[in-house]
């Protein structure tokens, strides 16, 4: 059983969709989402298989839930668009699949067969959709976080630093301090050039960074502007003191 | 345009003047009597003195201009001012040459007074005659080119906007997504598919006979308003109300043609489509005085999220600065949640 989620703005798009995998026997409808944000609450909370993403939505883009996503963890993603030159362009050259909108029931069934196909290699084939993602739009500087039973989207440079924990980080800004499931590598991967690591388990924003002050055996401490002191080990040196210009 | 006018005008002045003292110091060639400047300052002082005129006259050719598409009344009231200049123009130049002569201790022999005085003005008025005739070519000319670039430049605006219009419909995202929603309703309920097609079809050929005509009636305006918001609503269900609120007497209004299509389009682009709210959109128009109003307002978004630079709203404004000068008006207002966009052009029905 393959479980799909529908993530569309416009209701009748999202009916003709519903109808038409409800005709699929393998195929069972876990939700229905008409915008970004709740796009990306729902993927969370519901684990689908599968999602049907819009790219043109209010609030957030189909484009900017997709580049939110955990790759390891992400569903396969379907893009649906209308007209989207520039995505298109870009998802054509990466192979992943999507569906211009109108299509009729042969085109959706073509889809469907190559997403069975790729169940198996849904962490491989979403590294692709995903890095295509957060290349289109941008993503460096928003961060998708849980707040309460709700998910929000933060500035990048709110955040002072990052704490890796299991299968979990830790985001430090200012206010508050948000659990993610996510992996330190990939969000350093999304967030780009203004994060750096300072040892296995941790990042900062090079912007918050005040001073370093050294300790034994070439390792550092490095204080942060909130006040807050971290250690900076001497393997992700460098990085950082190149990073900070010297 | 102004200076092309005059620098033609002088330029023939220059060669006519040149002309007219080549013509007269070759008539006293081989004349003894006569000294080879005195030709020279005969024809130079008329021209001095008719320079000095026709200065005047460029001077105040712009008080002239109003009556070129009227040539009897332009040319009457360039010869009104024929007794004046006449006066003038024969003291100053006798003047000149007796005085010119005094200098050079002769005498400057002439004809009797009233021999001068008739000769001259008979002179003058053929000559005047012609440089009219000149004049009032070249401003005529002017005037012409003038006006030609004016509605050039209006019939490229309004085929700006059509095509502005029509690529808003064929736009992709419109018309793919309403070709979408129709592929989903045809599945359930066959005949109202059926109306939304047939909707689509009805905006794609109205915009398109549009573009033949300059202005068209609100009534016939509004219709096609109502034919892209109710594609519109179909595709947003739930996500947006409507609301028209129109006076009866507003709908025989003239109007230009797609002026306000971008301006729904706005509301919608800038309100449903970016909002996850309901969305109300009104569209008024009333009669305010001398001037038609119509307002179209939604009532989530904000002025600052609409691009100013939107090719559609400056499209419109040009149009109508084009049309109606500072008689009419074009603004965009945050009014409480939302954007109103507000138009103002002279009542004509």
């Amino acid at each position: 059983m393959m479980r799909v989620l529908i993530v569309d703005d416009e209701a009748p798009a999202r009916d003709k969709l519903h109808r038409w995998l409800a005709e699929q026997a393998d195929i069972a409808l876990v939700g229905e989402c008409g915008d970004g944000l709740a796009a990306a609450a729902s993927i969370a909370s519901l684990q689908p298989d599968a999602v049907f993403l819009d790219i043109q939505m209010p609030g957030m883009s189909g484009l900017e839930v997709a580049a939110q996503l955990e790759p390891a963890l992400a569903p396969l993603l379907v893009f649906v668009t209308a007209y989207d030159e520039h995505a298109i362009k870009a998802f054509d050259l990466n192979a992943i699949d999507y569906l211009l909108k109108p299509y009729d029931k042969d085109r959706l069934h073509k889809t469907l067969d190559r997403l069975r196909g790729r169940r198996g290699e849904a962490p491989a084939a979403n590294a692709t959709a995903i890095r295509t993602a957060r290349a289109q739009t941008g993503s460096s500087g928003r961060l998708l976080v849980p707040q309460g039973e709700q998910l929000q989207l933060i500035d990048a440079s709110s955040i002072h630093w990052i704490e890796a924990d299991d299968n979990y980080v830790h985001v430090h800004t200012a206010q508050a301090r948000y659990m993610l499931r996510r992996t330190l590598a990939d969000l350093l991967l999304q967030l780009g050039e203004a994060f750096t690591r300072i040892h296995k388990s941790a990042a900062v924003n090079i912007a918050e960074v005040k001073s370093l002050s050294p300790l034994f055996k070439g390792d550092h401490e490095v204080h942060l502007r909130s006040g807050a002191v971290l250690r900076l080990s001497r393997r992700y040196k460098d990085e950082l003191f190149g990073r900070m210009g010297g | 345009m102004k200076s092309g006018t005059n620098r033609a005008l002088f330029g023939l002045w220059t060669l006519f003047w040149l002309l007219m003292i080549v013509i007269a110091v070759q008539d006293e060639h081989g004349d003894a009597r006569v000294l080879w400047w005195e030709p020279i300052l005969w024809e130079g002082s008329s021209c001095l003195v008719a320079t000095f005129w026709l200065v005047l006259e460029r001077r105040a050719s712009d008080r002239w201009n109003e009556y070129l598409a009227d040539p009897w009344r332009w040319f009457a009231k360039h010869l009104a001012w024929m007794p004046a200049i006449a006066v003038t123009f024969i003291v100053a130049i006798y003047g000149i040459r007796h005085g010119v002569y005094a200098l050079t201790s002769q005498i400057y022999e002439h004809e009797s007074w009233s021999y001068i005085f008739f000769y001259e003005s008979v002179k003058l008025v053929l000559f005047a005659g012609l440089w009219l005739g000149i004049i009032f070519g070249l401003e005529s000319f002017a005037r012409w080119r003038e006006e030609r670039e004016q509605l050039l430049t209006l019939q490229k605006h309004l085929a700006e906007s059509q095509l502005a219009q029509l690529k808003a419909q064929l736009q992709p995202h419109f018309l793919f997504n309403a070709l979408n929603t129709i592929s989903s309703l045809m599945q359930v309920d066959i005949e109202r598919a059926d109306r939304l097609l047939t909707q689509l079809a009805d905006l794609l050929r109205s915009s398109l006979q549009a573009s033949a005509r300059d202005v068209t009636s609100l009534r016939e305006e509004l219709k096609l308003l109502d034919l892209y918001a109710q594609i519109m609503q179909q595709r947003f269900a739930g996500r947006v109300t409507l609301a028209s609120n129109v006076a009866d007497d507003a709908l025989e209004a003239q109007i230009p043609t797609l002026l306000l299509q971008p301006l729904l389009e706005n509301a919608f682009k800038h309100g449903v489509e970016r909002s996850r709210d309901p969305v109300r959109i009104e569209i008024a128009a009333d009669k305010q005085g001398q001037d038609l109003r119509v307002t179209i307002s939604n009532s989530n978004s904000s002025v600052s999220a609409a691009p100013s630079t939107g090719i559609g709203l400056r499209n419109c404004r040009e149009r109508l600065q084009l049309l109606y000068g500072a008689r009419a008006g074009l603004e965009l207002l945050q009014e409480g949640g939302g954007v109103v966009a507000r138009l103002n052009i002279p009542f004509q029905s």
